[in-house]
């Protein structure tokens, strides 16, 4: 049977092991390049059967009057080790971190990678959109009508007379002896009035269909018409729209300037001009660019207070009701914009065109 | 129409603004001036030079040279032409230096020959004064010094021409006169256009030459006649030959001209003819036979139908009214006795005449948008006027005119209603002020006739050149055309708003929007299309025909977004692109079927969507894989999802019961909520085929209005508070068995904690026995108020287990 340990040979064995431990303890930690050969040497601590532990363990033997202070060393000695292992474990990450962050970069010369691949909207749809937006935010709504239409609804009630040269500005796709395809978005200006009773204000965006088809002209294009029908509305009302309607759309400060012109279906009616977006040359101190045929001004939509016979054949009294009319082409607006030079590539559909927009 | 800037100032004195001024003037009161030409600009340099001596060319056969005094020197230059004058005879030299435009050359020292020559005789076409280039022009005697500018001694050899873009409403515009007025207008002075002078006349009594028969009355109201006699017919002098070239007309002989300058003068067109060539002596204005035949002036024999109005001589017609003259009585160069007729014709007639024969002449413009009715003997006067005094000739006595049918002597003045002008309404419905004797005094100017004077009101009476004023607010737009549109303030009204009506617009942007999110690229497509395309696509029929189309590809409504999108495609590859993802949102014109409403008998446009994907499907720095049907159903159910906020059921349609234009293997219809809204897939080889696609296409087309009738808002539901577990299994089935069936049975069989079941792996070939395929589920089990225990989840799962392997005889792979 082995011999009891003495009391006192016993507390200097442990004082001499842990003074042994405290003394090695930064070489080993330090001596661990990774983060595991530290942990492993963190184990060899104060694992289960860590030197510590065993050290530890011894302490059932120490008399009850020393095991206060060999206890405290012992603790001393624990504290001493986690302190340094967290040390040399900070350290570690730090030059790990350093090491990830001085590593040769990325080759951000590489495409980048979209989370989908991104689509494209028609230049007319956007253009489309944008205005729309804008006289929605003016308080127009937006009134559907076909493509396919009565001749009542696209000449007879819009003031076109039967074998007029007015008609020479339309000419027409006929479906059948009395429809055709719509040749304006004005269409809409008469089913709204026969539908709805005034005060109105609404827009119509679309396709409409003329029977034209040259190097500058397309027998489909789109149209914005816009019109609001109220007590009192004048022709200074419609000089007001259109100014908002120019600065929202072009930018503010863009000029305005109305030329009367003729369509049957507005009196008094006008062409509306824009400053040149391009020259800005508008008051005429420059010749102005080649876009706007060296006069500073693009013309980009028609006009006019709604013709009385337009209203009384739609059984809205004049003397009691007046409105304004505009359309624009929503072509020539986008290929102003984006400096498409043919209305004919709009609509071949190459994918290369509207990948542009 | 080409206004001669030159003629203007002549007919207003008042008018001495240069050629951009006058052009403004008009654009701002609504004659928009589109272009402007300087005509014969060489004029102003090319001086009048008197021929001295003419010697041969000393080396050169065919040249000549020609010595000339070009005012106070002498000077010789080679000429080539062979019509050079005697000594004595004027021409014109463009000196050293001159610049000659229409030639497109500066004359410069040349030697020709070895003979120096420091200047050119010139041709009119060289001076852009007219086509005849064949020789130089020679000047009559007496025109000028020489040493005078060409300009100088004949002003019309100089002008500038607007070119003015007149609208249909201003047929007083077409002539100069019209445009001389507006302008008088605008500039706040009277105008007071000259009188035509004739001297006491010598002639017979025109109605001994010919008599006039006016058969149709309602189509032709108006119909006036006078004669000269003893006419000598030759060319017009220098001034009118190069004031018509200007103006784009060709000089004929002095008595055509006549009538072509009085129809540019107060746009009234006219007809002269030989009177000895009208047979019979005698002028029948009636409706021709159906079948009738004439000869136009153009050459071309026409048939004609009943509505053609026809002038006719004793034995046959002559001239189709108000459109073009006949052949057989046009005037030549031995006419001595000219009839000048000047008729008023029936805008409508001669608009639906003139569009019948194809035939869109300057009188047929002019008609059709209703000449003066009343300047009938002024414009018979002036002809005579300018007769003599360039074919010389005696006066007719007397004009002939036929009115409603019956012989007059004097045309009675048209009788126009009074309109009512109530100065409260111009300035309320401009937004402007204006003070009444302004807006009076703009009407006075334009030639109305206020024939009441108010305080407030006003009785205007317009003038016969204007027939597009009929009533008040006629009156309102002259007003402010000639105020000044741009004196109107801009005012923003108080909109009283309006709410959508219909929605589609919304819709469309909408669906535009949720293709663009997916990484679809937009086409614009015309609403018709080719027959055959439809027809190979067993498009729905019957079509909507368009009766007078531009081309064949543009002859039906289409009744599927398909043939749009696939021309599209067929010339991406023409074109090198293979990989193509578009999308077009439009109606399609299906039959109005049993309808009701004001709109029965137009065609049912539905609002559609139409994806077509070809090429490969984009990827990342890898081999790229081509597109596949499941990219066609995963594209129809992102849409319907993103649009209704629901998701769509796809429900295959294999063999017989794919749409004919889709692939059997691999046709789906795109169910929601139970209603059909659309297909997608493969297109069938075999139309790939008829329409020339060169490769396949994956086709989604959706009808928006159910898609949108079926969105519903989302209910908000509670995100999950405890965790949730997750179990995957892997079973290999035979192929024939479908993954959705077998998905469903997972679903089926998972209880009521499973919250979601996902298949997120395929895959055949390896350790998978051939001819079966393994898939791979994930189930994600989850309770909303606890944590589920791992025997509950296992529990569960088992059951799943035991349903797939028993149902399917799937084996569950390690």
């Amino acid at each position: 049977m082995s011999e009891k340990p003495n009391p006192t040979e016993l507390s200097e064995g442990i004082d001499r092991a842990l003074e042994a431990l405290r003394e090695g303890l930064d070489a080993r930690f330090a001596s661990a390049a990774t983060e595991q050969a530290l942990r492993d040497e963190n184990a060899k601590l104060l694992g289960k059967k860590g030197e510590l532990t065993a050290v530890l363990k011894q302490m059932g033997a120490v008399p009850a009057d020393a095991r206060r202070a060999i206890g405290e060393k012992v603790n001393a000695v624990k504290q001493q080790v986690e302190a340094t292992f967290a040390a040399r474990l900070a350290e570690l990450h730090r030059a790990a971190r350093q090491a990830e962050l001085t590593a040769p970069p990325f080759d951000l010369t590489l495409p980048g990678r979209a989370p989908a691949p991104l689509g494209h909207a028609h230049p007319i749809s956007i253009v489309r959109d944008e205005v729309v937006a804008i006289f929605r935010g003016l308080g127009f709504g937006v009134f559907d009508g076909p493509e396919v239409e009565h001749e009542e609804n696209n000449f007879t009630l819009l003031g076109f007379p039967p074998d007029h040269p007015a008609t020479d500005m339309q000419d027409s796709f006929w479906t059948t002896s009395n429809h055709l395809l719509r040749t304006h978005t004005s269409n809409i200006q008469v089913r709204a009035m026969k539908a709805l009773e005034p005060p109105m204000a609404f827009i119509a965006p679309g396709a409409v269909y003329r029977r034209d088809d040259d190097a500058t002209h397309s027998p489909v294009f789109h149209q914005i018409e816009a019109f609001l029908i109220d007590r009192g509305v004048s022709l200074a009302h419609l000089k007001g729209v259109l100014a908002e309607f120019a600065e929202r759309l072009y930018g503010p400060g863009t000029p305005v300037r109305l030329r009367p012109s003729y369509f049957p279906f507005v009196e008094p009616g006008a062409e509306v001009d824009i400053g040149c977006v391009f020259c800005k040359q508008a008051d005429g101190t420059r010749p102005g660019c080649s876009l706007c045929k060296h006069t500073g001004w693009i013309e980009i939509l028609g006009c006019g207070l709604i013709h009385p016979v337009v209203l009384e054949g739609c059984g809205i009294d004049p003397e009691q009701w007046s409105g304004f009319a505009l359309g624009m082409g929503i072509e020539r607006i986008a290929m102003l914009r984006y400096g498409i030079p043919n209305i004919k590539l709009m609509f071949e559909g190459d994918p290369r065109f509207v990948a542009q927009f | 129409m080409k206004a001669s800037c030159n003629w203007l100032r002549e007919l207003l004195p008042a008018l001495t603004h240069d050629a951009t001024e006058i052009a403004r003037l008009l654009t701002g009161a609504g004659l928009e001036v589109e272009g402007m030409t300087e005509v014969g600009a060489a004029a102003t340099v090319c001086v009048v030079a008197k021929v001295e001596s003419v010697r041969p060319h000393p080396t050169k056969s065919g040249l000549r040279l020609v010595t000339v005094d070009r005012g106070g020197a002498s000077q010789e230059v080679v000429c080539g032409a062979p019509n050079v004058p005697e000594p004595g005879g004027l021409v014109v030299l463009a000196p050293l230096g001159a610049h000659l435009p229409a030639a497109g050359l500066t004359v410069g020292k040349r030697a020709i020959g070895g003979v120096e020559s420091e200047g050119m005789l010139c041709s009119e076409s060289e001076l852009g004064l007219g086509d005849d280039h064949d020789g130089i022009i020679v000047l009559p005697a007496g025109f000028a010094e020489p040493g005078t500018t060409l300009a100088a001694a004949e002003p019309n050899a100089h002008d500038w021409v607007l070119e003015i873009g007149l609208t249909p409403n201003r047929p007083d515009g077409l002539g100069h006169l019209g445009l001389a007025r507006d302008l008088a207008t605008v500039l706040g002075v009277a105008f007071s256009p000259k009188a035509p002078a004739l001297p006491p006349a010598q002639g017979p009594d025109v109605a001994s030459l010919v008599t006039i028969e006016v058969a149709d009355a309602e189509r032709c109201p108006h119909y006036g006649a006078s004669a000269v006699v003893d006419v000598k017919v030759g060319p017009s002098p220098l001034s009118v030959r190069w004031r018509l070239q200007a103006l784009g007309v060709r000089s004929i002989s002095n008595v055509v001209d006549v009538t072509n300058l009085v129809m540019l003068e107060c746009a009234h067109p006219m007809h002269g003819f030989d009177l000895a060539r009208v047979r019979g002596a005698k002028i029948v204005v009636r409706r021709a036979a159906a079948g009738e035949r004439l000869t136009t002036l153009d050459g071309v024999e026409r048939e004609l139908t009943d509505d053609d109005l026809l002038i006719c001589d004793g034995q046959g017609g002559v001239a189709l009214a108000g459109v073009m003259g006949g052949a057989s009585s046009e005037i030549q160069a031995d006419t001595t006795r000219v009839l000048f007729e000047c008729a008023w014709f029936d805008p409508r007639g001669v608009r639906r005449a003139s569009r019948r024969h194809g035939l869109h002449t300057e009188s047929s413009h002019r008609f059709e948008r209703g000449v003066d009715t009343d300047d009938v003997a002024w414009a018979l006067d002036r002809a005579c006027e300018l007769t003599l005094a360039l074919a010389g000739g005696k006066l007719a006595k007397g004009r002939l005119h036929v009115q409603g049918g019956a012989v007059s002597a004097e045309p009675s003045p048209t009788q126009r209603p009074a309109i009512a002008l109530r100065h409260a309404r111009v300035e309320s419905l401009l937004g402007l002020e204006i003070p009444w004797a302004d807006a009076l005094g703009i009407l006075e100017r334009l030639g109305c006739r206020v024939v009441e004077r108010g305080e407030a009101r006003a009785s205007v009476v317009p003038p016969t050149h204007r027939p597009d004023l009929h009533r008040e607010i006629d009156l309102v737009e002259e007003i402010v055309r000639i105020h000044g549109i741009d004196r109107v303030p801009a005012i923003i009204p108080a909109i009283h708003g309006s709410r959508d009506v219909g929605g589609r617009e919304a819709l469309a942007r909408r669906a535009r929007a949720a293709c663009v999110a997916l990484g679809l690229s937009e086409a614009i497509t015309f609403g018709f299309t080719r027959e055959q395309s439809l027809t190979a696509l067993r498009a729905p029929a019957p079509f909507v025909r368009v009766k007078n189309p531009l081309a064949e590809h543009h002859s039906v409504m289409r009744t599927s977004l398909l043939p749009g999108l696939l021309e599209v495609v067929g010339r991406a590859r023409r074109h090198g692109v293979r990989d193509v993802r578009v999308f077009t949102v439009g109606p399609v014109f299906l039959d109005p079927g049993a309808r009701g409403g004001p709109d029965a008998a137009l065609p049912d446009e539905r609002l559609c969507l139409a994806v077509v994907l070809a090429g490969d499907r984009p990827g990342y720095l890898e081999r790229p894989r081509p597109l596949d049907v499941w990219d066609a159903t995963g594209t129809a159910s992102a849409i319907v999802r993103s649009l209704a906020s629901s998701s769509a059921t796809v429900v295959p349609a294999p063999g017989d019961a794919a749409p004919a234009h889709l692939h059997p293997r691999g046709a789906a219809f795109i169910e929601l909520g139970g209603v059909r809204v659309g297909r997608a897939g493969p297109l069938h080889p075999d139309v790939v085929d008829a329409l020339e696609l060169d490769g396949p296409a994956l086709v989604v087309e959706l009808e928006l209005a159910p898609i949108a009738d079926a969105a519903r808002v989302p209910t908000y539901a509670p995100i999950p508070k405890y965790p949730a577990s997750t179990r995957d299994m892997a079973v290999v089935v035979e192929d024939a068995v479908r993954a959705g069936e077998v998905e469903a049975a997972v679903r089926a069989s998972a209880g009521p904690f499973a919250e979601a079941v996902e298949l997120f792996d395929r895959f055949a070939g390896g350790a998978v026995p051939e001819g079966h395929t393994s898939l791979a589920f994930r189930v994600v089990y989850r309770a909303a108020d606890r944590t589920l225990t791992d025997a509950e989840v296992e529990a569960a799962h088992a059951n799943v287990v035991r349903e797939v392997e028993g149902r399917f005889g799937a084996r569950l792979r390690a």
